[in-house]
Protein backbone atom coordinates (compact mmCIF):
# COMPACT_ATOMS: atom_id res chain seq x y z
CA UNK A 1 0.00 0.00 0.00
CA UNK A 2 1.63 3.30 -1.16
CA UNK A 3 -0.52 5.47 0.73
CA UNK A 4 1.79 8.13 2.65
CA UNK A 5 2.33 8.25 6.17
CA UNK A 6 1.01 11.96 6.06
CA UNK A 7 -2.20 10.46 4.17
CA UNK A 8 -2.24 8.18 6.95
CA UNK A 9 -2.16 10.74 9.46
CA UNK A 10 -4.83 13.06 8.03
CA UNK A 11 -7.37 9.94 7.16
CA UNK A 12 -6.95 9.43 11.11
CA UNK A 13 -7.18 13.00 11.68
CA UNK A 14 -10.67 13.41 9.70
CA UNK A 15 -11.93 11.12 12.45
CA UNK A 16 -10.23 12.05 15.72
CA UNK A 17 -10.28 15.25 17.05
CA UNK A 18 -7.41 14.70 18.66
CA UNK A 19 -5.13 14.08 15.28
CA UNK A 20 -6.83 16.92 13.81
CA UNK A 21 -3.82 19.64 12.47
CA UNK A 22 -1.85 22.52 14.26
CA UNK A 23 -4.17 25.21 12.45
CA UNK A 24 -7.04 26.47 14.32
CA UNK A 25 -8.38 26.36 17.79
CA UNK A 26 -5.94 25.04 19.83
CA UNK A 27 -7.68 22.78 22.38
CA UNK A 28 -6.09 21.19 25.40
CA UNK A 29 -2.84 19.70 24.32
CA UNK A 30 -3.12 16.93 26.66
CA UNK A 31 -5.62 13.96 26.67
CA UNK A 32 -7.85 13.43 29.36
CA UNK A 33 -5.21 12.10 31.58
CA UNK A 34 -4.55 12.46 35.17
CA UNK A 35 -1.10 14.88 35.10
CA UNK A 36 1.56 14.41 37.77
CA UNK A 37 4.65 16.01 38.06
CA UNK A 38 7.00 13.42 36.30
CA UNK A 39 9.67 13.55 39.59
CA UNK A 40 6.33 12.45 41.52
CA UNK A 41 6.26 9.42 39.24
CA UNK A 42 7.13 6.16 41.06
CA UNK A 43 10.30 5.21 38.77
CA UNK A 44 14.05 5.50 39.80
CA UNK A 45 15.38 9.01 40.12
CA UNK A 46 18.71 8.00 38.43
CA UNK A 47 19.72 5.99 35.26
CA UNK A 48 22.94 3.92 36.05
CA UNK A 49 26.37 4.16 34.09
CA UNK A 50 25.21 0.59 32.94
CA UNK A 51 21.58 1.29 31.57
CA UNK A 52 22.93 4.77 29.77
CA UNK A 53 25.91 2.24 28.60
CA UNK A 54 23.25 -0.23 27.38
CA UNK A 55 20.90 1.73 25.90
CA UNK A 56 19.05 0.58 22.75
CA UNK A 57 20.40 3.26 19.97
CA UNK A 58 18.36 3.56 16.32
CA UNK A 59 18.61 5.90 13.55
CA UNK A 60 14.99 6.71 13.49
CA UNK A 61 15.12 7.43 17.77
CA UNK A 62 18.37 8.55 17.97
CA UNK A 63 19.29 10.64 15.04
CA UNK A 64 17.82 14.13 15.22
CA UNK A 65 16.27 15.08 11.75
CA UNK A 66 17.22 19.11 10.38
CA UNK A 67 13.76 19.94 11.29
CA UNK A 68 14.62 19.46 15.15
CA UNK A 69 18.12 21.38 14.99
CA UNK A 70 16.25 24.37 12.61
CA UNK A 71 13.80 24.45 15.40
CA UNK A 72 16.12 25.35 17.82
CA UNK A 73 17.98 27.23 16.18
CA UNK A 74 15.31 29.58 15.50
CA UNK A 75 14.56 29.97 19.26
CA UNK A 76 17.90 31.41 19.59
CA UNK A 77 17.80 33.87 16.99
CA UNK A 78 16.41 34.62 13.45
CA UNK A 79 18.69 32.68 10.75
CA UNK A 80 19.19 33.92 7.40
CA UNK A 81 18.49 30.55 5.75
CA UNK A 82 18.71 31.92 2.52
CA UNK A 83 22.36 32.72 2.84
CA UNK A 84 22.91 29.02 3.26
CA UNK A 85 21.74 27.82 -0.07
CA UNK A 86 24.15 26.47 -2.43
CA UNK A 87 23.83 25.53 -6.31
CA UNK A 88 22.89 23.06 -7.70
CA UNK A 89 25.38 19.95 -6.83
CA UNK A 90 27.26 17.19 -9.51
CA UNK A 91 24.75 14.58 -9.82
CA UNK A 92 26.76 12.66 -12.29
CA UNK A 93 28.32 10.34 -9.63
CA UNK A 94 29.26 6.65 -10.24
CA UNK A 95 29.42 4.94 -6.86
CA UNK A 96 26.34 4.32 -4.92
CA UNK A 97 27.85 5.23 -1.98
CA UNK A 98 28.61 8.43 -3.30
CA UNK A 99 25.15 9.09 -4.17
CA UNK A 100 23.68 8.22 -1.26
CA UNK A 101 25.61 11.08 0.81
CA UNK A 102 25.02 13.54 -1.90
CA UNK A 103 21.17 12.88 -1.42
CA UNK A 104 21.29 13.02 2.30
CA UNK A 105 22.65 16.41 2.05
CA UNK A 106 20.15 17.45 -0.54
CA UNK A 107 17.20 16.41 1.72
CA UNK A 108 19.06 18.50 4.40
CA UNK A 109 19.24 21.26 1.34
CA UNK A 110 15.38 20.50 1.32
CA UNK A 111 14.72 21.83 4.98
CA UNK A 112 17.01 24.58 4.26
CA UNK A 113 14.41 26.07 1.46
CA UNK A 114 11.52 24.96 3.14
CA UNK A 115 12.61 27.45 6.21
CA UNK A 116 13.77 29.83 3.91
CA UNK A 117 10.39 29.80 2.41
CA UNK A 118 11.21 29.40 -1.26
CA UNK A 119 9.29 27.83 -3.47
CA UNK A 120 11.90 27.56 -6.26
CA UNK A 121 14.70 26.69 -4.37
CA UNK A 122 12.38 23.76 -2.98
CA UNK A 123 12.02 22.48 -6.66
CA UNK A 124 15.12 22.98 -7.82
CA UNK A 125 16.59 20.86 -4.69
CA UNK A 126 13.13 18.67 -5.50
CA UNK A 127 14.68 18.02 -9.15
CA UNK A 128 18.41 16.91 -7.58
CA UNK A 129 16.77 14.76 -5.11
CA UNK A 130 14.96 13.03 -8.01
CA UNK A 131 18.10 12.69 -10.10
CA UNK A 132 19.87 11.25 -7.49
CA UNK A 133 16.61 8.94 -6.36
CA UNK A 134 16.69 7.42 -10.57
CA UNK A 135 20.63 6.80 -9.80
CA UNK A 136 19.59 4.90 -7.06
CA UNK A 137 16.72 2.84 -8.54
CA UNK A 138 13.83 4.56 -6.19
CA UNK A 139 12.95 6.79 -8.61
CA UNK A 140 9.41 5.50 -8.11
CA UNK A 141 8.72 6.61 -4.27
CA UNK A 142 10.83 10.02 -4.91
CA UNK A 143 8.68 10.87 -7.86
CA UNK A 144 5.17 10.42 -5.80
CA UNK A 145 6.98 12.27 -3.10
CA UNK A 146 8.55 15.19 -4.84
CA UNK A 147 5.38 15.83 -6.42
CA UNK A 148 3.27 16.83 -3.74
CA UNK A 149 6.23 18.48 -2.75
CA UNK A 150 5.72 20.79 -5.18
CA UNK A 151 2.43 21.28 -4.67
CA UNK A 152 3.03 22.40 -0.91
CA UNK A 153 5.71 24.49 -1.94
CA UNK A 154 3.31 26.18 -4.60
CA UNK A 155 0.83 26.85 -1.93
CA UNK A 156 2.81 28.23 0.58
CA UNK A 157 2.24 25.23 3.31
CA UNK A 158 5.32 25.36 4.84
CA UNK A 159 4.66 23.17 7.69
CA UNK A 160 3.57 20.66 5.52
CA UNK A 161 6.17 20.60 3.67
CA UNK A 162 8.44 19.70 6.82
CA UNK A 163 6.76 16.72 7.72
CA UNK A 164 6.48 15.61 4.04
CA UNK A 165 10.42 16.07 3.82
CA UNK A 166 10.99 13.85 6.71
CA UNK A 167 8.66 11.33 5.31
CA UNK A 168 10.61 11.48 2.23
CA UNK A 169 13.53 11.22 3.92
CA UNK A 170 12.20 8.23 5.57
CA UNK A 171 10.73 6.49 2.69
CA UNK A 172 14.16 6.87 0.94
CA UNK A 173 15.89 4.81 3.69
CA UNK A 174 12.47 2.36 3.41
CA UNK A 175 13.14 2.42 -0.18
CA UNK A 176 16.63 1.30 0.43
CA UNK A 177 16.13 -1.01 2.96
CA UNK A 178 13.79 -3.17 0.45
CA UNK A 179 16.46 -3.37 -1.81
CA UNK A 180 18.31 -5.00 1.17
CA UNK A 181 20.66 -1.67 0.89
CA UNK A 182 20.97 -0.99 5.01
CA UNK A 183 24.83 0.85 4.11
CA UNK A 184 23.12 3.17 1.92
CA UNK A 185 20.29 4.12 4.73
CA UNK A 186 23.31 4.70 6.96
CA UNK A 187 25.28 7.16 4.26
CA UNK A 188 21.93 8.92 3.56
CA UNK A 189 21.37 9.84 7.43
CA UNK A 190 25.15 10.75 7.76
CA UNK A 191 25.23 12.27 4.60
CA UNK A 192 22.54 14.33 6.06
CA UNK A 193 24.23 15.43 9.22
CA UNK A 194 27.52 16.70 7.54
CA UNK A 195 25.49 19.05 5.18
CA UNK A 196 23.11 20.11 8.26
CA UNK A 197 26.04 21.13 10.49
CA UNK A 198 27.79 22.79 7.55
CA UNK A 199 24.53 25.03 7.26
CA UNK A 200 24.10 25.36 11.45
CA UNK A 201 27.83 26.17 11.73
CA UNK A 202 27.27 29.23 8.72
CA UNK A 203 23.81 30.62 10.78
CA UNK A 204 25.47 30.70 14.11
CA UNK A 205 28.72 32.29 12.77
CA UNK A 206 26.54 35.19 11.09
CA UNK A 207 24.69 36.10 14.26
CA UNK A 208 27.36 34.11 17.27
CA UNK A 209 25.31 33.67 20.65
CA UNK A 210 27.06 30.79 23.62
CA UNK A 211 23.44 29.93 23.55
CA UNK A 212 23.00 29.31 19.70
CA UNK A 213 26.70 27.86 19.39
CA UNK A 214 25.79 25.13 22.29
CA UNK A 215 23.38 23.68 19.85
CA UNK A 216 26.22 22.09 17.84
CA UNK A 217 27.28 19.98 21.16
CA UNK A 218 25.94 16.50 19.74
CA UNK A 219 28.87 14.02 20.86
CA UNK A 220 25.99 10.96 20.68
CA UNK A 221 25.40 11.73 17.20
CA UNK A 222 28.87 11.81 15.91
CA UNK A 223 29.38 8.73 17.70
CA UNK A 224 26.53 6.43 16.75
CA UNK A 225 27.33 7.73 13.20
CA UNK A 226 31.16 6.42 13.33
CA UNK A 227 29.70 3.35 15.13
CA UNK A 228 27.14 3.08 12.33
CA UNK A 229 30.20 3.12 9.63
CA UNK A 230 32.07 0.54 11.53
CA UNK A 231 29.15 -2.18 10.47
CA UNK A 232 29.01 -1.16 6.68
CA UNK A 233 29.94 -3.76 4.56
CA UNK A 234 33.60 -4.16 3.69
CA UNK A 235 33.30 -3.20 0.31
CA UNK A 236 31.75 0.28 1.18
CA UNK A 237 33.97 0.74 4.35
CA UNK A 238 36.83 0.48 2.15
CA UNK A 239 35.83 2.82 -0.05
CA UNK A 240 38.35 6.14 -0.32
CA UNK A 241 35.53 8.25 0.23
CA UNK A 242 34.13 6.61 3.49
CA UNK A 243 37.46 5.95 4.43
CA UNK A 244 37.90 9.90 4.46
CA UNK A 245 34.93 10.86 5.79
CA UNK A 246 35.44 8.50 8.99
CA UNK A 247 38.97 10.41 9.20
CA UNK A 248 37.31 13.38 9.03
CA UNK A 249 34.59 12.99 11.36
CA UNK A 250 36.88 11.76 14.12
CA UNK A 251 38.24 15.07 14.36
CA UNK A 252 34.31 16.52 14.03
CA UNK A 253 33.89 14.77 16.63
CA UNK A 254 35.99 16.22 18.85
CA UNK A 255 34.75 19.28 18.07
CA UNK A 256 31.12 18.94 18.75
CA UNK A 257 32.07 17.13 22.03
CA UNK A 258 32.71 19.63 24.49
CA UNK A 259 31.83 19.51 28.31
CA UNK A 260 27.87 19.56 29.27
CA UNK A 261 27.58 23.36 30.14
CA UNK A 262 29.78 24.95 28.32
CA UNK A 263 30.04 27.10 24.81
CA UNK A 264 32.29 26.87 22.46
CA UNK A 265 33.72 29.99 20.96
CA UNK A 266 33.27 31.76 17.41
CA UNK A 267 36.48 30.10 16.40
CA UNK A 268 35.63 26.54 17.33
CA UNK A 269 32.54 27.18 15.40
CA UNK A 270 34.13 28.50 12.25
CA UNK A 271 36.21 25.33 12.56
CA UNK A 272 33.22 23.13 12.74
CA UNK A 273 32.28 24.86 9.82
CA UNK A 274 35.10 24.40 7.66
CA UNK A 275 35.45 20.97 8.36
CA UNK A 276 31.82 20.34 8.00
CA UNK A 277 31.91 22.53 4.33
CA UNK A 278 35.00 20.47 3.51
CA UNK A 279 33.47 17.74 3.82
CA UNK A 280 30.42 18.33 1.90
CA UNK A 281 33.02 19.49 -0.97
CA UNK A 282 34.43 16.30 -0.69
CA UNK A 283 31.54 14.38 -1.02
CA UNK A 284 30.46 16.26 -4.02
CA UNK A 285 33.54 15.74 -6.22
CA UNK A 286 33.29 13.95 -9.46
CA UNK A 287 34.53 10.74 -8.82
CA UNK B 1 -10.86 10.31 24.07
CA UNK B 2 -11.87 6.87 22.78
CA UNK B 3 -10.60 4.78 20.05
CA UNK B 4 -14.07 4.22 17.82
CA UNK B 5 -14.50 0.65 16.09
CA UNK B 6 -14.78 2.65 13.00
CA UNK B 7 -11.90 4.82 13.76
CA UNK B 8 -9.69 1.69 14.46
CA UNK B 9 -10.62 -0.11 11.65
CA UNK B 10 -9.63 2.81 9.66
CA UNK B 11 -6.22 2.61 11.11
CA UNK B 12 -5.72 -0.69 10.74
CA UNK B 13 -6.31 -0.36 6.90
CA UNK B 14 -4.16 1.85 6.99
CA UNK B 15 -1.37 0.27 9.00
CA UNK B 16 1.06 -1.01 6.95
CA UNK B 17 1.40 3.32 5.59
CA UNK B 18 2.08 4.09 9.28
CA UNK B 19 4.23 1.26 10.70
CA UNK B 20 5.99 0.81 7.27
CA UNK B 21 4.15 -2.90 7.30
CA UNK B 22 7.09 -4.40 9.24
CA UNK B 23 5.22 -4.66 13.14
CA UNK B 24 2.90 -7.16 14.90
CA UNK B 25 -0.47 -6.59 14.99
CA UNK B 26 -0.20 -5.60 18.87
CA UNK B 27 2.62 -3.51 17.94
CA UNK B 28 0.94 -1.72 15.38
CA UNK B 29 -2.39 -1.29 18.08
CA UNK B 30 0.22 0.09 20.05
CA UNK B 31 1.43 2.52 17.42
CA UNK B 32 -2.21 3.44 17.05
CA UNK B 33 -2.78 4.34 20.80
CA UNK B 34 1.00 6.44 20.82
CA UNK B 35 -0.13 7.88 17.42
CA UNK B 36 -3.36 9.20 19.15
CA UNK B 37 -1.62 10.44 22.23
CA UNK B 38 0.65 12.21 20.05
CA UNK B 39 -1.72 13.58 17.78
CA UNK B 40 -3.47 15.50 20.69
CA UNK B 41 -0.03 17.42 21.31
CA UNK B 42 0.45 18.45 17.73
CA UNK B 43 -3.20 20.58 18.57
CA UNK B 44 -0.48 22.68 20.07
CA UNK B 45 2.21 23.30 17.66
CA UNK B 46 4.52 20.06 18.25
CA UNK B 47 5.67 18.07 15.20
CA UNK B 48 5.55 13.76 15.32
CA UNK B 49 8.55 12.72 14.71
CA UNK B 50 8.20 10.51 11.56
CA UNK B 51 10.33 7.19 13.68
CA UNK B 52 9.06 5.13 16.20
CA UNK B 53 10.02 2.64 19.02
CA UNK B 54 8.55 -0.71 19.38
CA UNK B 55 8.87 -3.52 21.77
CA UNK B 56 7.49 -6.33 24.23
CA UNK B 57 7.06 -5.50 28.33
CA UNK B 58 6.74 -7.84 30.79
CA UNK B 59 6.14 -8.02 34.85
CA UNK B 60 8.86 -7.09 36.69
CA UNK B 61 11.19 -6.92 33.95
CA UNK B 62 13.39 -4.44 34.26
CA UNK B 63 13.39 -0.64 31.88
CA UNK B 64 14.23 -0.60 28.70
CA UNK B 65 15.91 2.40 27.59
CA UNK B 66 16.18 4.26 24.47
CA UNK B 67 19.17 7.07 23.55
CA UNK B 68 17.71 9.81 22.13
CA UNK B 69 19.59 13.14 21.14
CA UNK B 70 17.81 16.48 22.00
CA UNK B 71 18.30 20.37 21.52
CA UNK B 72 18.59 22.89 24.01
CA UNK B 73 15.21 25.22 24.26
CA UNK B 74 13.14 22.72 22.30
CA UNK B 75 10.26 21.00 24.02
CA UNK B 76 9.43 17.46 23.49
CA UNK B 77 6.81 15.26 24.28
CA UNK B 78 7.23 11.35 24.45
CA UNK B 79 4.29 9.13 23.87
CA UNK B 80 4.31 5.78 24.86
CA UNK B 81 0.99 3.28 23.78
CA UNK B 82 0.38 -0.34 24.26
CA UNK B 83 -1.71 -2.43 23.17
CA UNK B 84 -3.25 -3.38 26.61
CA UNK B 85 -4.80 -1.13 29.82
CA UNK B 86 -1.43 -1.58 31.75
CA UNK B 87 0.28 0.99 34.22
CA UNK B 88 3.57 1.81 32.33
CA UNK B 89 6.22 3.91 33.51
CA UNK B 90 7.90 6.64 31.58
CA UNK B 91 11.02 8.89 32.44
CA UNK B 92 13.52 11.06 30.63
CA UNK B 93 17.38 11.21 32.18
CA UNK B 94 19.63 13.69 31.14
CA UNK B 95 23.01 12.68 30.22
CA UNK B 96 24.43 12.17 33.98
CA UNK B 97 21.45 9.80 34.42
CA UNK B 98 19.80 12.03 36.90
CA UNK B 99 15.83 12.26 35.81
CA UNK B 100 14.56 15.24 33.60
CA UNK B 101 11.67 16.61 35.34
CA UNK B 102 8.46 17.68 33.40
CA UNK B 103 4.95 16.32 33.18
CA UNK B 104 3.78 13.25 33.01
CA UNK B 105 0.06 12.30 31.78
CA UNK B 106 -1.04 8.87 32.00
CA UNK B 107 -4.22 7.38 30.93
CA UNK B 108 -4.87 3.46 30.79
CA UNK B 109 -2.50 2.20 28.35
CA UNK B 110 -1.56 6.12 27.27
CA UNK B 111 1.65 7.84 28.80
CA UNK B 112 3.05 10.69 27.80
CA UNK B 113 6.45 12.65 29.38
CA UNK B 114 6.83 16.39 28.31
CA UNK B 115 10.57 17.86 28.87
CA UNK B 116 11.87 20.76 27.57
CA UNK B 117 15.72 20.11 27.21
CA UNK B 118 18.10 22.38 28.93
CA UNK B 119 21.34 21.77 27.00
CA UNK B 120 22.02 20.02 23.74
CA UNK B 121 23.25 16.16 23.70
CA UNK B 122 21.98 12.62 24.90
CA UNK B 123 18.66 11.70 26.74
CA UNK B 124 17.94 8.34 27.58
CA UNK B 125 13.99 7.71 27.65
CA UNK B 126 13.19 4.61 29.94
CA UNK B 127 10.23 2.24 29.56
CA UNK B 128 8.60 -0.27 32.25
CA UNK B 129 5.78 -2.09 32.82
CA UNK B 130 4.57 -1.30 36.57
CA UNK B 131 1.31 -3.01 36.49
CA UNK B 132 -0.88 -5.67 34.79
CA UNK B 133 0.01 -8.36 31.79
CA UNK B 134 2.74 -8.52 29.34
CA UNK B 135 2.15 -6.12 26.54
CA UNK B 136 3.79 -4.69 23.48
CA UNK B 137 4.77 -0.44 23.30
CA UNK B 138 5.45 1.94 21.48
CA UNK B 139 7.09 5.28 22.01
CA UNK B 140 7.39 7.77 19.61
CA UNK B 141 8.35 11.47 20.21
CA UNK B 142 7.39 14.76 19.01
CA UNK B 143 8.88 18.56 19.28
CA UNK B 144 8.42 21.83 18.86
Amino acid sequence: MMLSRRLALAALAAISPALAPAAGPTPSPAPAAVVMPAAAAPDTDVLSKTDMAAATETDSMSIPTPGELFAALGKQMKPNWASQFRGSINTSLASRAQIALNLGGLIADGYVAVEAMDSSQVKNVGRDILILGKSLGISKEIIERGQSITNFAEANEWNTLKEELEATQNEVKSAMSKLRDEDLVTLISLGGWIRGTAVVCGIIGEGFSDASASLIRQPAVVGHLRRKIATLSPKVRDDVLIQSVDRQLAEIEKLVSFPLGTAPSKEDVKKLKDSATALVVEIGKKS
Amino acid sequence: MKLTPTFLALVLLLAPAVCGGQDSDSETEARIVALDIAGAFSNDGYKIRDGHWSGAVKPKEKAQVMLVNLYAGNQYYFSLGTDKEVKMALAVYDETGKKVSGDLYRDGGRTAAGVTATASGPYYVSVRLMEGEAASFCLLYSYK
